[in-house]
């Protein structure tokens, strides 16, 4: 594998950091006195902010961070059990998803963005027991697999988006969140804006509106899971084929699965990577507005219609909910503490933060946080380290984000086409799917000349009239002397369960043998045994 | 003896006043320690019951603004959405029975076998490792038998549901819709995450505490009437079947109702297998099922205010059926020491 020269110049210098044992700096300004201190909230973030919590564990800051959900999150921070909370998505005044409004008291908290993301779709998918990584979707595609209107993974427009793969008649199990989830909420705002009308004849008879919904309502056919880390735990089981779940990117790459491919406004299907999360949310626009209420909350509507090509349409950002009064068990010792994390992970932090599958955030928005930092009670006032020594990744001279100049432009074969990539994602990078002649065809006639050309597939030259694909145990192409075939006129290939060896029933089978054995010789064998020993 | 008579005879004192036919109460001066300990154990006592009725009042407080606000329709709605007034235990009050029958369908043979086997059965060495290797089952937490059911049983147990679901759908229990058994790519998604496999979960968790019961009960079985039985040329199963049964009834149906209760509480173990559906459920081997208890753990968090006094109602009616379901069984189980229920 190829690595990137910043995150080469990375690893340089974390291991130079670790052969000179230097400590992070930004955790010298402060004096050393923490106190524990607690947050809960998001899951999509939960992966960032756990490994931040160990990397300032060595500096004695001790954070104790509980994953339940944004929801949960901003409801504990409200009743203040929490020192902090992680959200996606603001306090809901007036929510319209059948939860109760959330009234935070005015002045008592300030919004302070995390870190950045792609809201990832894991899918478990197989050809011909070999499992898909290479699988892309347009964005209406998704929004009807998890409203209910498409069912199955052979369905017409999941065959257009995936012209190098025979689409299994399989059914699609769409995993969705039981919890209050940002993930949800932010689900549900792309798709009110991408698509309002699937979205309202959905929610129309659910009780739902237009609005951050953090409880996706549940539908026929979908399995309700809690967390990030329950929709993963559940689409990576082996019987959960044909699953599909939205969750962080990190989810994916941990759980050693693919994401989906999602088309964005330029017409290219694009994974969810840290650096093309970093160019799509050039676009999001940041409340300026200083009322606290507001101030730094995230308007995503242009970076669904964003243009570049590198750009994944589902990046938003995360947000810690900050105290700014001394109430109940925060006190300004706590303060000192979480101003403290704070600065590390704004700085130092966003370092890990690409090899986990989060975008770090841009020197604007760490900007913006520092001075949210000072209101916390406890925060040392002015004393913030200058920017120029904050390590952040994404940092330039003139303020724009360095990833979005480093982001690589997509492959010619990853453009809306008949061409398709047979390069794997998120957790499955290093696992190709083959794919039929023809988007084969095109994928070569479109690295050729370097720019994506749709018809070029079509010209290709003359397929061989019948070859074996020794990589899906089949003949391939029909042999009609035109490269574009349609794919789908050879026999869709299928994994029977009797096909992969021993299965459930095979186990069953050996059981009912065993007992019935030991019904015949059991007692005997007893009955010996019992005589002997007496 | 005649302890009855041991009253002073008033004829000693050389009067004629009629004997007083009463017996004299004995008031026994009792030592300073025997006060304290029953002055304790009455106040323990009373400490329980009024901490049992503490939480149930509780419960019942912090509900009443839900209940009032959609009062009946608590029983008969099966959606959840406390803020704008539309919800109820319709789905998940069918949710928790549902599980518990699973569970207690399976656990009740296990539990009356492995009991049977322990006290009547198996050698003496043994006897003593499987009665410590059932109470390990039953110190198990929780949370360990939800894992081992998300990631263990559930992917297992699909063969056995899709089964029952093909040759035992036309019992509408059974019945699996979606789910067609000669489509060779069906999902198996649809078996998971159901009743079945929740229920399947606890009965491994309620298990011990029955068999602990039974066994129990099965031990109490008088060695005259044992040694009757195989005097009268009874087999061994001759004598389990006319002696040891009868006599463990009450305890076989009091450890089947304590494990009932268990089961309509567990919480965790359901939360991690099961996919939450507010819709009536009745088909067991179908995917998505609800129960009050994991209905709380996952609300809990995200609930304010009227949310939470919902909530406060789902918990009081469980907290209901639970002490019905347990009272039963305490009656049974006691009633069962004395051998009144033996037919011997």
């Amino acid at each position: 594998m190829k690595l990137s020269p910043w995150r080469r110049a990375l690893l340089a210098m974390s291991s130079l950091l670790i052969a000179l044992g230097l400590p992070a700096p930004a955790m010298a300004v402060y004096a050393p006195n923490y106190v524990p201190i607690n947050g809960a909230g998001s899951t999509w973030a939960a992966n960032a902010i756990n490994q931040w919590i160990s990397a300032v564990h060595q500096n004695s800051i001790r954070v104790d961070y509980s994953a339940g959900g944004s929801s949960d999150g901003r409801q504990r921070f409200l009743q203040k059990t929490v020192d902090f909370a992680a959200s996606d998505i603001p306090f809901q005044q007036r929510p319209t998803d059948g939860s109760s409004p959330e009234n935070p008291a005015p002045g008592s908290y300030a919004y302070m963005p995390i870190v950045a993301g792609g809201t990832s779709f894991m899918y478990n998918l197989k050809i011909a027991g070999r499992q898909v990584t290479n699988l892309r979707l347009s964005g209406e595609v998704l929004a009807k697999i998890f409203t209910g209107g498409i069912t199955r993974w052979d369905d017409a427009a999941i065959k257009a988006d995936n012209p190098g793969l025979t689409m299994p008649a399989v059914k699609v199990v769409p995993v969705i969140r039981s919890d209050g989830s940002g993930s949800s909420a932010q689900f549900s705002l792309w798709m009110q804006a991408a698509y309002p009308q699937i979205w309202s004849s959905f929610c129309s008879s659910r009780g739902c509106g237009n609005g951050a919904a953090s409880f996706w309502p549940s539908f026929s056919g979908a399995i309700s899971k809690s967390g990030d880390l329950g929709v993963a735990s559940h689409v990576a089981q082996t019987y959960s084929e044909g699953a599909i779940g939205y969750v962080q990117y990190s989810y994916a790459k941990n759980a050693s699965f693919p994401v989906v491919k999602m088309l964005n406004a330029a017409g290219y299907y694009v994974e969810p990577t840290p650096l093309n999360v970093a160019v799509a949310l050039q676009k999001a626009e940041i409340e300026s507005n200083p009322d606290p209420a507001v101030y730094l909350t995230q308007n995503l509507r242009n970076v669904y219609t964003y243009t570049d090509p590198r750009v994944y349409p589902m990046s938003s950002y995360s947000y810690f909910i900050l105290p700014t009064v001394v109430s109940g068990n925060f006190s300004e010792a706590k303060g000192a503490t979480l101003a403290a994390f704070s600065t590390y992970f704004e700085c130092e932090g966003q370092q890990q933060a690409p090899d986990l599958g989060y975008s770090p955030l841009p020197r604007n928005l760490v900007e913006a946080s520092f001075k949210q930092i000072e209101k916390i009670p406890g925060a040392p006032k002015g004393g913030r380290p200058p920017l120029e020594s904050c390590n952040n990744p994404t940092f330039t001279a003139d303020g724009h984000n360095r990833l979005a100049d480093i982001a690589p432009q997509p492959q010619a074969c990853d453009k809306k086409g008949p061409a398709q990539c047979t390069k794997g994602t998120g957790g499955k990078q290093n696992q190709d799917t083959p794919v039929n002649q023809a988007a084969a065809a095109a994928n070569n006639s479109g690295a050729g000349t370097g720019t994506a050309n749709p018809s070029g597939g079509a010209s290709a030259g003359p397929a061989p009239s019948l070859s074996y694909d020794p990589l899906t145990d089949q003949y391939v192409g029909a042999g009609n002397g035109r490269g574009g075939g349609d794919p789908n006129v050879a026999a869709v290939p299928i994994a029977m369960p009797s096909g992969t060896g021993w299965s459930g029933s095979q186990t069953l089978m050996l059981i009912a043998g065993l007992i019935t054995l030991a019904l015949v010789l059991g007692p005997g064998i007893v009955s010996w045994m019992l005589r002997r020993r007496q | 003896m005649h302890a009855t008579n041991i009253a002073p005879e008033p004829a000693a004192q050389g009067t004629d006043a009629p004997v007083d036919p009463r017996p004299r109460v004995i008031r026994a001066s009792s030592a300073l320690a025997d006060r304290i300990f029953r002055g304790g154990s009455r106040l323990t006592g009373l400490l329980v019951f009024s901490i049992m009725g503490a939480i149930g009042l509780f419960l019942a407080l912090r509900a009443t603004e839900a209940l009032r606000a959609v009062g009946l329709d608590f029983l008969t709605t099966a959606e959840w959405q406390p803020d704008v007034h539309r919800f109820g235990i319709a789905a998940v009050l069918t949710g928790t029975v549902l599980i518990a029958l699973v569970a207690v369908s399976v656990s009740v043979p296990l539990a009356t076998g492995t009991a049977l086997f322990i006290s009547e059965i198996a050698p003496t060495w043994l006897r003593q490792w499987l009665v410590s290797l059932v109470d390990l089952m039953a110190a198990v937490p929780s949370v360990v038998y939800g894992l081992w059911g998300l990631v263990f049983l559930e992917g297992s147990v699909i063969g056995l549901a899709r089964w029952l679901a093909t040759w035992f759908g036309w019992i509408p229990i059974f019945r699996v819709e979606g789910a067609d058994p000669t489509d060779p790519l069906a999902s198996a998604s649809v078996f998971t995450a159901s009743a079945f496999v929740a229920g399947l979960t606890v009965a491994l968790m309620v298990a011990p505490i029955q068999c602990s019961v039974m066994r129990e009960a099965f031990s109490q079985a008088p060695a005259g009437e044992r040694e009757g039985a195989y005097a009268l040329g009874a087999t061994r199963w001759g004598m389990i079947s006319s002696v040891v049964l009868p006599f463990g009834r009450g305890g076989m149906i009091g450890g089947t109702m304590l494990g009932l209760g268990r089961a309509l509480g567990e919480t965790i173990a359901v939360y991690m297998v099961i996919s939450q559906v507010f819709e009536i459920q009745w088909h067991i081997l179908r995917v998505g099922t609800n129960s009050v208890s994991s209905l709380i753990a996952l609300r809990y968090g995200d609930a304010s205010g009227f949310g939470l006094s919902a909530l406060m109602a789902a918990g009081l009616a469980l907290f209901v059926i639970t002490l019905v379901v347990n009272f039963t069984a305490s009656t049974i189980a006691n009633r069962s020491r004395s051998g009144a229920q033996s037919e011997v």
